[in-house]
């Protein structure tokens, strides 16, 4: 059922002002016109949250926040022994790590109820449900952040702890250990940030990188255009059938070479050249909720605000369970011996969100301004 | 001679009306409490061109005055929730009034446009002070009108009168 949004508007204002006004005024949307997709957070599908109780926390001695201390799997080992013979022992100690919380918030939305009766779209809903999403996104901004510094991290200590420049012309003399250039990126002519497509073999290797550590290799974190590359594969990489499949309904499995993969459009955050592929989350790292999504509104006079938010923690505590491809030729450690970084890593949180419309530029088609 | 302890910086008034402005250390390792020129509560700030917090003076040279606008750093040293994101967002007083109580700053200290802290009202700037060894970009006395060092508060309680911490109303000048 749609209900006209100029109803919501107006609900949503006379609901504020009740006395039991600041919950949550639910309705439907109305029709719109949308500037871009919007996803729910890729983290939560390579991690899946859980949820954590101030009792779960440990609190510090020297400030006001929370952490949750995760204990990891203590070392063990059997020996063949004589039968005279005895032994080692072994002290038992398991290592611990803190995941710490923080905030991530929408911004603090203001409008005054006159100007919303110029709205025939649910403004204030639409806004109230991106919100959720504009969370999510930084969520996923936070997360891959820090996954590129543990992959870094692991190159660099395979690298004698060096941080060594991983690119066209570096690739058989840098140790490629946690991070690895795909086939076509090692045989470019020169670094570039040109992503070039991802190949089978690319794949293979990266998959190897984690298998060959007595991990095992899960899921695919990749992006959009990057998976749409797979549909160039051909059928020397598909066989016949899967390529006649993918030739007409593109690819349909939900795995590939065994793997299962999160697909994402967040470009922005995943830039496009970089794959990462993970073990099961037990391996990996823990991603903890201390308070979900709240949602504030007041009224004050004529003026309405509301905010969102929630109170997360993430960690990556096994660095050694994650792996990345890059199909780019040129360098995206932090030595950014070709000046290319920015091209790899996430936009700035201020960058997110950036519109596609150029509506208040006055470019669309027909022009038409009414009087 | 001041003491920097585990809360060095407490406003003493509301905070709701100020604008609490998280932004990105520049130097992210500041955030460790385990470095040893973390950022306490209470040091001085401002931005960089890519509007990211650096401290307001060179803390390796005591002395060094801040030539820019400052702003106090609301975090204490070692909070996780700082060390917990990616980017090590630290809160600042951005813009608003308020009044404070403060231990980084140093009452004897006179740098270049600056006097000792000896009086109610005195302005007050920033500069890098010594404290038990450690540097900080912490408080000084402020000369008057004939410096023209930005003003970032001004006295309203004495150190002796204040259990040891200076107290202080904002108000920049430059």
């Amino acid at each position: 059922m749609q209900v006209p949004a100029s109803v919501l508007n107006d609900l949503f204002t006379q609901k504020l002002s009740t006395a039991e006004g600041k919950e949550k005024v639910a309705e439907l949307g109305g029709p719109y016109v949308r500037d871009r997709l919007r996803e729910v957070s890729f983290a939560r599908k390579v991690v899946p949250p859980e949820q954590v109780t101030r009792a779960d926390c440990q609190r510090s001695v020297n400030h006001d926040t929370l952490v949750k201390i995760v204990d990891v799997e203590p070392q063990s080992r059997a020996m063949s022994i004589t039968f005279r013979g005895q032994p080692t022992a072994r002290f038992i100690r398991g290592s611990k790590a803190e995941v710490a919380f923080f905030t991530i918030s929408s911004e603090v939305f203001q409008k005054n109820e006159q100007e919303l009766l110029a709205y025939e779209m649910p403004i204030t809903k639409i806004i109230e449900e991106n919100s959720v999403k504009d969370i999510q996104e930084i969520e996923d901004r936070e997360w891959i952040i820090h996954v590129e510094a543990a992959v870094q991290a692991l190159q660099q200590e395979a690298n004698g702890g060096v941080v060594s420049t991983l690119n066209q012309s570096t690739v058989g003399s840098t140790v490629e250990f946690s991070v690895r250039k795909g086939e076509l990126a090692r045989n470019a002519s020169a670094a570039t940030a040109e992503v070039l497509p991802v190949q089978r073999p690319d794949f293979v290797n990266l998959f190897k990188m984690l298998d060959t550590n007595r991990l095992r290799s899960e899921r695919l974190l990749i992006t959009e255009p990057d998976f749409t590359d797979l549909l160039q594969w051909t059928v020397e990489d598909f066989g016949d059938r899967v390529q006649s499949e993918t030739a007409v309904d593109g690819y349909t499995y939900n795995i590939i070479l065994g793997r299962s993969y999160i697909r994402t459009i967040k470009t922005d955050i995943l830039r496009p050249g970089n794959i990462y592929v993970f073990t099961k989350p037990e391996f990996f790292g823990k991603f903890y909720v201390l308070n979900n999504t709240k949602f504030y509104i007041d009224k004050i006079a004529n003026v309405i605000t509301f905010q969102a938010w929630e109170d997360i923690g993430m960690g990556v505590i096994n660095i050694a369970a994650v792996r990345k491809l890059e199909l780019y030729s040129g360098d995206a450690s932090p030595n950014d011996a070709d000046g290319l970084l920015s091209n790899f890593i996430p936009v700035s949180e201020d960058a997110l969100g950036a519109i596609n419309n150029r509506v208040d530029a006055g470019l669309r088609f027909p022009q038409v301004s009414a009087f | 001679m001041s003491t920097v302890q585990k809360i060095n910086f407490e406003p003493v008034g509301d905070i709701l009306p100020l604008w609490r402005r998280d932004l990105p250390l520049a130097v992210p390792s500041l955030a460790d409490p385990l470095n040893a020129v973390s950022l306490v509560d209470g040091e001085w700030v401002t931005l960089d061109n890519n509007y990211r917090l650096v401290r307001a003076a060179d803390v390796t040279s005591v002395g060094d005055e801040a030539t820019l606008t400052s702003f106090p750093v609301f975090n204490e040293r070692g909070r996780a929730d700082r060390m917990g994101m990616a980017e090590k967002k630290t809160t600042i007083f951005f813009r608003g009034e308020y009044e404070a109580d403060t231990r980084i700053f140093d009452a004897a200290a006179v740098v270049t446009g600056g006097a000792a802290i000896t009086a109610v009202l005195q302005p007050l700037m920033v500069a890098t002070i010594a404290i038990a060894g450690r540097n900080y970009a912490g408080l000084v006395g402020h000369a008057g009108s004939g410096s023209t060092a930005p003003i970032v508060g001004y006295v309203t309680k004495l150190p002796a009168n204040n259990g040891g911490k200076l107290r202080f109303i904002s108000g920049y000048r430059r």
